[in-house]
């Protein structure tokens, strides 16, 4: 049973290091300094909260949090592919930031009631720094939302294209009916991803961003998703690709944006596993 | 979409301001000056100090005060002081005790 819950907490650490390591590609090149550091900050706010995450299910598997991290194959992680999508321009960054500190938020809401006491209290001290998280995205949104027509143009695009692969943060994990049923998860990941598209296209109205979703899109299609036909069944890993909408992360389907991204992340573990540093 | 027209383009240096940043170590420490941040606004001065000063733990409190909001004041010729005011300092009155006593024994001496 235990190995159930290792994989829930793989998945969420794996959605917090990927997207962590995408902030982290800013360092250096953000829009201001000030703006360079604070992103910089969160990015390793962001993979702190992978590393506590892996910590907890290194225990139950018997691997470090650093073999947990960068030793394991591609479609070994379960991230959803919203994460692991190149940064492209400041929008889409923006975009995305904002978008998953909001999914985040829900997720963090619903694993403080945990029935797992380690799982709920590290819920509750990450909740605290995603709170700043949340704050640090929403100002940027509001300030671009309510500034220039050429930057609102790109938020706009930037998120009809992030919003188009949000549902994958929503899509259950791995025997989660057993999670829920253990009281381990509090919510189901559909039901999370309903009241997300519930409060975030009520945020979007109050700044007058027109981001047209489809009715039902994320509910509908994460319970189709969980029958089973997104699940990779060709072993060749190199022909393995999301399944569209952002869906197939959690079951290790990845885009090739992801296969470029590991291979940088993981370069210097690889070189040797065994340094500490 | 809306017209271009009517927001007029501001120019780049007038969107951000100065501000100034303080920070304390904890309740009982003073607030000290620990940087400055460029931001458009207050809010976003508060999260750009809150990430750029406290990311490393340094504290939980700080002040972030608009540049053009503090009251400066300076005056270089203050180096070359009219008198000496050496005086001034508590060191100045060390043997301060010993001239009283000295004083008194005086006193009394007198009004034997």
């Amino acid at each position: 049973m235990s190995d159930i819950l290792a994989a829930i907490l793989i998945a969420l650490a794996d959605d917090e290091l990927i997207i962590g390591h995408r902030h982290s590609e800013w360092t250096g090149f953000a829009p201001h300094m000030e703006e360079d550091v604070a992103f910089s900050s969160i990015a390793q706010d962001e993979i702190g909260h992978a590393s506590a995450y892996y910590s907890l299910a290194s225990t139950m598997v018997g691997q470090t949090p650093d073999q947990l991290a960068f030793g394991r194959e591609p479609g070994e992680y379960h991230n959803a592919v919203l994460c692991e999508r190149p940064n492209g321009d400041w929008a889409y960054t923006l975009a995305r930031h904002w978008l998953y500190d909001n999914a985040d938020a829900l997720r963090l809401e619903a694993l403080e009631r945990s029935s797992r006491p380690e799982l709920a209290l590290l819920a509750a001290k990450i909740r605290r720094e995603e709170r700043w998280h949340s704050l640090h995205a929403e100002l940027w949104v509001k300030r671009v939302a309510e500034g220039s027509v050429e930057g609102r143009g790109k938020l706009l695009h930037a998120l009809a294209e992030a919003f188009a692969e949000v549902r994958g943060l929503f899509e259950p994990f791995d025997n989660e009916e057993r999670a829920i049923a253990q009281g381990w998860l509090t919510v189901p990941s559909p039901v999370l991803g309903a009241r997300f598209v519930e409060t975030t296209t009520a945020a979007l109205d109050d700044l007058g961003l027109p981001v047209e979703i489809e009715p039902g899109a994320i509910t509908t299609e994460l319970i189709a998703s969980s029958s089973g036909d997104l699940i990779a069944t060709d072993e060749d890993s190199a022909s393995i690709t999301p399944a569209g909408g952002g869906l197939g992360g959690r079951y290790g389907r990845h885009s090739d944006d992801f296969k470029a991204l590991w291979a940088a992340m993981t370069a210097t573990y690889k070189i040797e596993p065994e340094a500490t540093w | 979409m809306r017209r271009s027209t009517i927001r007029p383009r501001r120019r780049p240096e007038s969107l951000v301001e100065i501000y100034e940043v303080f920070r304390r170590s904890g309740h009982k420490q003073p607030f000290e000056h620990c940087g400055s941040v460029t931001a458009p606004d207050v809010g976003m001065a508060t999260v750009m100090a809150k990430e750029c000063f406290t990311r490393r733990g340094e504290g939980r409190h700080l002040w972030v005060i608009r540049r053009a909001d503090i009251h400066t004041w300076s005056d270089d010729s203050l180096p070359d002081p009219a008198a000496d005011k050496s005086y001034r300092f508590a060191h100045a009155y060390r043997d301060v005790v010993k001239k009283r006593a000295l004083a008194r024994s005086r006193a009394q001496a007198d009004a034997r």
